[in-house]
């Protein structure tokens, strides 16, 4: 897999925006950022409202999807943009959460909204009219998707990255620093991981680093390429991002995204925790 | 701490990890260590950016879009901070800011 299946630049866009079978998707953390302006063409997913289950801590169903993505108006062969803010966090979790549902043809918009807003590139409001479709999910992929008894039979076996900020690593935060911290759950983090924190992944202007800083980056915190890898973070879309990064981008056979994460692992009873800053 | 500061914090984002773009500054920080502040630019706020907490270190910690009004916030945890503002035309500017439990450090940042 290379860079040009996976990801895609802002002249691309603008050049194939109205191309037959391409849909752009803006996914944002902030989920009132498409109502203010978006991407000419773009029809909007909101992560929790669309994505998760309304009742249960989970996804929605394979059914769920399907009716999702039938009311956008997105064909099982359509070719997938995604972008969104914050370097694509958010985008890059639902570009996994497509992949989990076997959507083939997905890619990112390097740089995401913003670095589309920083160059001043055009923004509108106009909601576009898709024609529904009958879209048709697989079954959870779940060679991609890792789960709490995974990641404790991991400790000291295989790659475990947790993605978050070194504070957050450390035990001192235990939520993203834009974010209140009151969280019931312990802080710290599973033992043996490394810290490798998303964003360094990332340039300033949003774009992913190239393959060989990338490769440096993960080597150098003590990741084995030889070995299977566990992603986590907080709530698991910063650890969709480094999926993303080391699945699709460096070509990792056996990679999969802790989605329940933190506030899942730093609640359980009797589960290992380690506290203190990477050494 | 008083219950009407917990509510004030809690109020102010959403639930779960969306991002509170913006919004009205928090006037009481109960048990939080709150960076807040405003973009403006020739006086005028800046609604098209981004602001970035950097730890002391130099390593990103976490990045919001600006507010309509150029607001941002961040909840940190004691000690000393760098704020970075990007906006479009390549503008990138630094402020150094302590933020303590209880307190809000506020910012006016003209770029």
């Amino acid at each position: 897999m290379s860079r040009s299946d996976v990801l895609v630049d802002a002249n691309w866009v603008e050049a194939h925006r109205d191309d037959p079978g391409v849909v752009l998707v803006e996914v944002d953390e902030d989920t009132s950022a498409y109502d203010k302006g978006h991407i000419r063409g773009a029809v909007k997913i909101d992560w929790k409202k669309d994505l998760q289950d309304p009742v249960r801590r989970d996804f929605v169903d394979r059914g769920g999807f399907e009716k999702l993505l039938s009311e956008r108006g997105i064909s099982n062969d359509d070719t997938v943009i995604l972008y969104g803010g914050n370097n694509n966090w958010f985008a890059a979790y639902a570009y996994w959460y497509f992949r989990l549902y076997g959507h083939q043809n997905v890619k990112l918009l390097d740089g995401g909204r913003k670095k589309w807003e920083l160059d001043s590139r055009e923004l509108v409001t106009e909601v576009p009219q898709r024609s529904a479709t009958s879209y048709k999910a697989k079954e959870q992929d779940a060679s991609i998707r890792a789960f709490r008894d995974e990641v404790v039979a991991a400790i000291g076996s295989k790659n475990l990255i947790d993605v978050r900020s070194p504070d957050e690593f450390a035990g001192r935060l235990l939520a993203p620093a834009h974010l209140p911290q009151e969280q019931a759950q312990r802080g710290g983090h599973v033992p043996t991981a490394k810290n490798v924190p998303w964003s360094k992944a990332a340039e300033e202007d949003g774009t992913f680093k190239s393959d060989d800083a990338l490769r440096t980056l993960y080597g150098d915190a003590g990741v084995d390429f030889g070995t299977d890898t566990i992603a986590y973070c907080r709530i698991g879309e910063r650890s969709a991002h480094t999926w993303f990064v080391m699945h699709e981008l460096l070509g990792q056979p056996n990679v999969k995204n802790y989605d329940g994460s933190w506030t899942e692992y730093g609640s359980l009873v009797g589960v290992p925790i380690a506290v203190g800053d990477a050494s | 701490m008083s219950g009407g500061a917990e509510a004030a914090a809690g109020q102010a984002v959403a639930e779960g990890c969306g991002a509170p773009a913006g919004g009205a500054p928090i006037k009481d920080a109960g048990n939080q260590a709150i960076v807040q502040g405003r973009v403006t630019k020739e006086g005028a706020p800046v609604a098209v950016g981004y602001a970035r907490l950097l730890n002391s270190g130099g390593d990103f910690v976490a990045e919001v879009p600006l507010g309509e009004d150029g607001g941002f916030r961040f909840f940190a945890a004691p000690g000393t901070w760098r704020l970075r503002v990007l906006a479009p035309g390549g503008i990138s500017t630094d402020r150094d800011v302590t933020a303590a439990t209880g307190k809000i450090a506020e910012l006016e940042v003209a770029v």
